[in-house]
């Protein structure tokens, strides 16, 4: 199940909220959020949750291994055996297919791919339950003690789809207790609200105008075609992304959960560095922490750190060589930056530095849109002038149509309303009635607004126009 | 602050209001007549559906499609999408996306495995095509409508993969599809037509006879250059047909009448004085004299908004309704249908179809919707002719009555040898047929699943 559809929204949470809060005892609550959990997995990928289970249970036996050998050779070789098995399974999963095409390629035979489809939400989860034992392994945290509450933690349908990669130790004392304040749970549908808007009216908006060029015959693609097109799926990724993370932090906070950010406005950055820790954080943060610190991270072989964590960023995303390509592209940059580059951003005008990521980001979600690399560069081509023509009636006409959408979409890729309503409130300062208003009245009011288009459109796309213009 | 804010109440209220309306509402639509289509049916709960996730997807769909007030919801999404927009110059670009049943089971199954011996279960005709009469708008009005009308269980298939992409431009209160050249499925279509030749040698005049879509025709002002000229698309074709087949210069016909009423404005079909100007050109073809328009008796049904406007829902559209002017044949006939192998009589200008919301092109031929038909006319000059067709043919087909004793009609979806146990030839064989007309709309031309039933119906 995925947040922004209407059996969710209208059925499951509903529901989920009546029974959590109707049960007045920690562990009945727990039980609630694990059994609600399994059912929202199983709604999506009903077999594949006992790899879930699985791997769960196995962690589960592990940590506490670990944790009663701990500092002699039983607890390394459990810690490697565990994380090993669930990279393993991972791996199966999300890599077999790939890896015996490349082999094939390589060797040019025939081995036949293995027809498994990739269970939600593993490449997430899998994370999950590594930083886990790895922390428990440093001692970071206490294992725990019991079976379901660990799978409390894996399971938990804020984050299990799509992340927030969530880390053990930064929930383990809400799995335990954790307190629903009004305000904690108002802020939450608030932060829901905004996702929900995010993904909703954003996202699927720029997704359904972004298919018009990308992915068409690039023969007949103009120049501002490639650009409008690469443009809208820039937006379509982030909106839909940080709209889900959104959702998940909203979610946890109404349940009396705090996850940690997981974008920071990242197309307002002015280097590829800078936009790596506000992009997708807590991944970032999972490399950092578990592969590119334990390597040696920039004291010794910088390069090498940097280039096996780009290699596996780009891994991660997907398994396709377009995804290693992105990873890798980003390497360069960031090696760039960190050689050299980041003085001459420091030193032109912000506009310049601005502009060099705003590219730097463009391009390399061409690599990640086109799992063919030849339509890549072939895109890249007509961007920069290959092209047959430079602009057509339809490219100016979808502008003009979506100019209004397109502004909303720009805007809200930066802070700009958040800091203008800070602002307005500064300028209140004297007058409670009046920042009572803008708190207790108008912000509500406009989350309620989204809300009810947020669902208007997900019923309204359910028919088959997606896109709908006027010019 | 010790209670809930004001949104996080707003929150749960719509959310469960919404969830227990639609729990209540008990009595689901199973379609649409805002848009023309069927709705998404309840799924039905299997080990295998619950097991691949299908049973949660389809579910979803279901839930969706059933929403509460959904035909209000959209109309109020395509309300707020129209504010959004900067420029009020009249012109609109609607993009559609379909997802395409395969369009006739029989035949694809046929395609991939073949020398099949088992005998087929033959269609219901209740179930494969909805009686006139019945709830359910049969609407055959050109590919976009199949999967309401084709067979009722469709094979399982990979999501995504028979989409196809429409573009309409809405100029002026007409809504033209545009036209997006496509090469292969060109020469497919003239693959085709070259194998039916080959098989039926000379004993048949096959005539290929493609009238452009409006896209053509209509003055699409400063944007002329986003639609591919269907006239260079014609010359293609000629080119890559066999000299032994007549091609019909419906093209020209057509031009010359352009500023006449011979297309709707918000359905992709011509109209009935399209059609005719068509006839015309057939006639032409043949060396024979069309019979004048005057010689007919007309009957106007108002207020039509065809398939451009189900699927764009376009408020400029809606504004501007057709008028459906009928040309009442005069020559005596009777005009058989057989669904599955059950004849059922029919008028080929049904009135029935003029009634209420229902689609207004239905009227012709009585949907044309048949697995295939044969008219039988008081001409007895043995004359017989077949025509394969799409919804496109069922607004000419009767101006072909005072020149046929029999006109054999074949619906190039709802075909089934099957059912018939003969193929085209065989058919044509059987019957005494003389000459063989394919008649399609531009858009099933170009579009290779189709022209795959149209092969299939050869061999």
């Amino acid at each position: 199940m995925v947040f922004s559809s209407l059996v969710f929204l209208c059925i499951f949470l509903p529901v989920n909220l009546f029974l959590y809060f109707i049960s007045k005892n920690k562990t009945w609550r727990n039980w609630v959020l694990i059994i609600s959990s399994l059912v929202f997995y199983a709604w999506g990928e009903p077999v594949w949750i006992t790899a879930m289970i699985f791997s769960t249970l196995l962690s589960y036996i592990s940590a506490l291994i670990i944790e009663k050998f701990r500092g002699t050779g039983t607890a390394k070789v459990f810690l490697v055996l565990s994380v090993a098995v669930n990279l393993l399974i991972l791996g199966t999963f999300k890599y077999s297919g790939f890896i015996i095409e490349n082999i094939n390629a390589l060797l040019g035979i025939g081995l036949r791919k293995p027809e498994i489809s990739l269970p939600i939400g593993i490449s997430f989860y899998s994370f999950q339950i590594i930083s886990y034992i790895v922390d428990v392994y440093r001692g970071e945290v206490e294992a725990q003690k019991s079976f379901t509450k660990l799978l409390l933690f894996v399971s938990l349908f804020h984050q299990l789809v799509a992340g927030p990669i969530v880390r053990y130790s930064d929930i383990a004392a809400q799995i335990e207790d954790r307190k629903v304040t009004p305000e904690g749970f108002s802020e939450g549908v608030s932060r829901f609200i905004i996702g929900l808007g995010k993904k909703v009216l954003i996202a699927n908006t720029a997704g359904e105008l972004a298919v018009n060029f990308l992915g068409t015959d690039y023969e007949k693609l103009p120049v501002t075609g490639a650009w409008l097109g690469i443009l809208l799926y820039a937006f379509q990724i982030y909106f839909d992304f940080s709209g889900y993370s959104d959702m998940a932090i909203g979610l946890g906070r109404m349940y009396g959960f705090t996850y940690k950010e997981n974008f920071d406005y990242p197309y307002i950055s002015k280097s590829a560095t800078e936009f790596w820790r506000r992009w997708h954080i807590s991944l970032s943060s999972f490399f950092r922490d578990y592969v590119y610190i334990p390597l040696g991270g920039n004291r010794r072989h910088l390069a090498r750190n940097l280039l096996i964590v780009w290699f596996l960023t780009g891994l991660w995303h997907g398994a396709s060589w377009n995804f290693i390509i992105w990873g890798i592209y980003y390497f360069v940059l960031i090696y760039a930056e960190k050689l050299f580059f980041r003085k001459v951003l420091e030193r032109i005008p912000r506009v310049f530095s601005h502009l060099y990521l705003i590219l730097a980001v463009l391009v390399g979600w061409v690599f990640f849109y086109h799992t063919d690399i030849s339509q890549a560069l072939r895109f890249l081509g007509v961007m920069f002038g290959n092209a047959s023509a430079f602009t057509s009636s339809e490219v100016s006409l979808t502008f003009r149509s979506n100019a209004i959408f397109l502004i909303i979409a720009a805007v809200a890729s930066t802070p700009l309303a958040k800091k203008a309503f800070e602002a307005i409130k500064k300028s209140f300062q004297g007058n409670r009635a009046r920042v009572a208003f803008l708190d207790n009245v108008f912000r509500p009011a406009v989350n309620i607004l989204i809300l009810v288009l947020s669902l208007a459109f997900l019923v309204g796309q359910s028919y088959n126009p997606f896109l709908y213009f006027r010019f | 602050m010790k209670r809930l804010r004001i949104d996080a109440i707003a929150f749960i209220a719509i959310l469960a209001g919404l969830g227990i309306a639609n729990l209540l509402n008990v009595n689901k639509p199973a379609v649409s007549t805002l848009e023309n289509r069927m709705l998404k049916a309840k799924p039905e709960l299997t080990w295998s559906s619950l097991s691949s996730g299908d049973y949660f997807r389809d579910f979803e769909d279901y839930y969706s499609d059933t929403f509460i007030n959904r035909d209000n919801i959209v109309k109020l999404c395509r309300d707020i999408k129209d504010s959004l927009s900067l420029n009020r110059e009249g012109v609109t670009l609607v993009v559609t996306r379909e997802q395409n049943e395969p369009i006739n089971d029989d035949t694809t199954r046929d395609r991939t495995s073949e020398n099949q011996t088992v005998p087929r279960t033959t269609p219901e005709p209740s179930e494969e095509h909805s009686a006139p009469d019945g709830e359910t708008p049969a609407t055959q009005s050109g590919r976009e409508t199949v999967q309401a009308t084709a067979t009722p269980t469709p094979t399982p298939r990979q999501f995504g993969d028979d989409e196809t992409v429409a573009y309409y431009l809405i100029v002026d209160g007409k809504a033209v599809q545009l036209f997006k050249f496509n090469r292969e499925g060109m020469d497919y279509y003239a693959e085709v037509l070259n194998k039916y030749h080959e098989v039926l040698g000379d004993k048949v005049t096959i005539y290929s006879m493609i009238p452009p879509t409006n896209s053509e025709f209509v003055k699409l002002r400063k944007y002329a250059d986003i639609t591919d000229s269907q006239n260079d698309a014609m010359d293609y074709l000629r080119s890559k047909l066999d000299p032994g087949i007549v091609t019909v210069d419906v093209y020209d016909e057509l031009n010359r009448h352009k500023d006449e009423y011979i297309y709707f404005k918000t359905d992709h079909h011509w109209t009935a004085l399209g059609a005719y100007y068509g006839y015309c050109a057939f006639m032409e073809a043949t060396s024979r004299e069309p019979v004048p328009l005057s010689r007919y008796d007309t009957v106007k049904v108002e207020g039509y908004l065809g398939s451009s406007y189900t699927k764009t829902l376009n408020k400029e559209l809606e504004k501007n309704p057709d008028t459906v002017c009928l040309y009442l044949p005069f020559t005596g006939y009777e005009y058989t249908m057989y669904y599955g192998n059950e004849p059922k009589t029919a008028d080929l200008i049904d009135m029935s179809y003029a009634e209420g919301s229902k689609d207004k092109y239905l009227i012709f031929m009585s949907t044309g919707g048949a697995t295939w038909s044969v008219i039988k006319t008081n001409v007895h000059n043995g004359k017989k002719i077949l025509v394969m067709k799409d919804s496109f043919g069922n607004a000419l087909v009767p101006f072909l009555l005072p020149h046929y004793e029999e006109i054999y009609v074949v619906d190039a979806r709802f075909y089934s040898k099957n059912v018939t146990g003969m193929t085209i030839p065989e058919f044509i064989e059987e019957h005494g047929i003389q000459e063989l007309v394919f008649l399609f709309y531009m858009e099933d031309v170009n579009w290779t699943k189709f022209m795959n039933n149209v092969e299939s119906h050869l061999y």
